[in-house]
């Protein structure tokens, strides 16, 4: 009798044990330039294939939603470099949402806040807020995880990944998923790796692109670089420095941007600095999709800039010709650089990761890799 | 009984002594804890309280960054450099100031602190990350160009205009070494030391700069020099 009961004992220990020791995972090998610099990966959720293969599928299964129609992928598609091509996101609720849908790539690197106002510092915190959002996808947590039990492959995805079915496993991998999506194959990553040159046209572009006009040593500049890093082409990464106003609205139609987050009123109208990278499939452009096409864009630079109290000073100082008003403000840039910039911004088009079957949908035939 | 207690004191002495030796050469760390003024009061952001110092009208500042580097502290026998020593000084934060904390230093063995003010050439030149050196960070102009050393930012207003004020200061020839006097409290303990880094410094000179004049400064030789050759007047102990 007391045999039995010890064996059932052990029997229970182990079944615990089991149930409740961390999986065994792999971590993700990967290469990334070096210019693109350190990242960070949260020690509580490792980057591991396990999390990354969970994620992905979570990432494109509508089960995510309420109605049962709607995943991330919805709005992050793979071909638009995970846009969706709408000035503003539809989700369940039909109606549009304040914000166009950001390009997701090299998120482990660039401004460590997430959303275009900046609202979470990390993108495992970021991931459940679309999901319950009652015009995103609408979906109750309680019941998502009960779904997620009672499908077929979930419960050994996560079991492999990281145990057991919870929000915080979810938001974790849908996470690893996001930071997997790296662009580091484009033209212009060639360029910089010294196998490819750029033509005429773009590599005046580039020049453009990297300089602050300076009327007084007779620089031009496009004044890109004043909020987009060399390489990384994104806001950046320290503090809140990845935000700028870039004069869209003067300050009666100013929106809260940064502030809705900081309640600083410096930070009224900043809104988080896209990364530029595959920047010339993701029309529309702009926070709220306002800008159809890049040549819209580099007009509204060129002279359509809007004064308001927390404009940039770079913005208002920029100038190619030697400003004879200051409260008018232009870039000055001629139609052939303006071309030039544009040239130079398609060479951030990176098809290996349009096309890149890792980050493909899983539910698609014959592309759920293992 | 009488010889007993003579020979326990002694042995207490000679710990206490020991003790406080070891307390003594043992490594301590020192803060440099940077607070940024302008003349005699501790910077404000945002507020349009500061005298152009050559002209009329008024000044805020609303972004400022500096970057230092190549931290050593001197002594008559040796120095200790700081590995990796490169700082940006931000004081956008709820402190108000900004530390560098140098751990595991034999305080006592030094009298001086030495530094840049800037980017030594050869990082300049470079796109190492090393310190708080980032090519993709703000204070990058790109890769040719180098870094911003510093980075200050506002709007001057005058005679009912808002003049927007960059001063973008960088190029090899700005880089400056510095030198402050480290006085060494007691070597008992690790230990604070706050410098002040006096931003009017860099307008109120011999000849005070007309910010409505000078608003920009980004890649002009002489205007660069007319800002940068107040960077040996930047720093003191607080």
């Amino acid at each position: 009798m007391s045999v039995i009961t010890v064996l059932i004992v052990l029997a229970g220990i182990t079944f615990w044990k089991i149930a409740n020791d961390p999986p065994v995972t792999t971590p993700v090998e990967f290469t990334a330039p070096f210019v693109f610099g350190r990242f960070q990966i949260p020690k509580d959720n490792p980057y591991t294939y396990e999390s990354v293969k969970l994620g992905r599928r979570l990432f494109y299964d509508p089960l995510l939603s309420g109605n049962n129609e709607i995943s991330c992928a919805s709005c992050h598609k793979q071909e638009l470099a995970f846009t969706d091509g709408l000035p503003r996101a539809i989700g369940a609720s039909k109606r549009a949402l304040p914000f166009n849908s950001m390009s997701l790539s090299n998120l482990m690197w660039g401004p460590r806040h997430f959303f275009w106002n900046g609202r979470v510092a990390s993108l495992e915190q970021q991931a459940l807020l679309p999901i319950q959002h009652v015009d995103e996808m609408d979906q109750d947590l309680d019941e998502l995880m009960e779904e997620l039990k009672q499908d077929d492959r979930y419960p050994v995805l996560f079991r492999n990944a990281y145990g057991r079915i919870t929000p915080e496993n979810t938001a974790k991998a849908l996470a690893s998923f996001q930071r997997s999506l790296i662009s580091a194959n484009s033209k212009y990553d060639k360029y910089l790796r010294g196998e490819i040159s750029l033509s005429d046209q773009e590599e005046y572009g580039r020049k453009l692109f990297m300089a602050h006009p300076d009327t007084k040593v007779s620089l031009r500049g496009g004044n890109c670089i004043d909020c987009h890093s060399q390489f990384l082409t994104a806001g950046f990464a320290t503090g809140f420095d990845g935000f700028s106003n870039n004069g869209l609205d003067d300050d009666e139609h100013l929106q809260d941007g940064l502030y809705a987050f900081t309640g600083n009123d410096a930070h009224r109208g900043l809104f988080k600095v896209p990364t530029l990278r595959n920047i010339a499939v993701t029309a529309p452009y702009m926070h709220d999709g306002r800008f159809a096409s890049l040549e819209q864009v580099l007009e509204h630079y060129n002279s359509g800039i809007k004064m308001s109290q927390t404009l940039s000073p770079l913005i208002i100082e920029a100038d190619n010709r030697e400003k004879v008003d200051i409260q008018s403000v232009s870039l000055n840039l001629t139609e052939t650089e303006m071309k030039a910039i544009i040239a130079f911004l398609h060479t951030l088009t990176d098809e290996d990761f349009l096309t890149n079957e890792d980050f493909s949908d899983p539910f698609n035939r014959g592309s759920d890799h293992d | 009984m009488t010889k007993t207690i003579p020979l326990l004191t002694t042995l207490l002495l000679a710990a206490v002594v020991a003790g406080i030796t070891w307390q003594l050469q043992s490594p301590k760390s020192l803060t440099l804890r940077f607070y940024p003024y302008m003349g005699e009061q501790v910077l404000v952001f945002n507020d349009l309280r500061y005298q152009n110092p050559g002209g009329p009208g008024k000044f805020l500042i609303r972004d400022l960054q500096l970057f230092i580097s190549n931290i050593h502290l001197i002594g008559k026998k040796q120095t200790y450099r700081q590995p990796d020593s490169y700082h940006l000084l931000r004081f956008d934060n709820d402190k108000g100031y900004f530390d560098i904390v140098l751990k595991d230093v034999a305080l006592n063995e030094y009298d001086r602190i030495e530094l840049g003010i800037g980017v030594d050439p050869d990082a300049n030149g470079s796109i190492v990350f090393s310190g708080d050196l980032d090519p993709n960070g703000r204070m990058a102009w790109n890769w040719q160009v180098g870094y911003k050393f510093l980075l200050l930012e506002g709007r001057l207003t005058s005679n009912e205009k808002s003049i927007p004020l960059v001063y973008h200061i960088g190029f090899d020839e700005s880089y400056t070494r510095v030198t402050v006097p480290l006085a060494n409290d007691s070597g008992f303990f690790d230990q604070i030391t706050t410098l002040k880094v006096d931003f009017s410094k860099l307008f109120m000179q011999e000849t005070p700069v007309n910010m409505e004049q000078v608003s920009t400064v980004k890649f002009d030789p002489d205007n660069v020099r007319l800002i940068a050759q107040a960077f040996p007047d930047l720093l003191s102990i607080n």
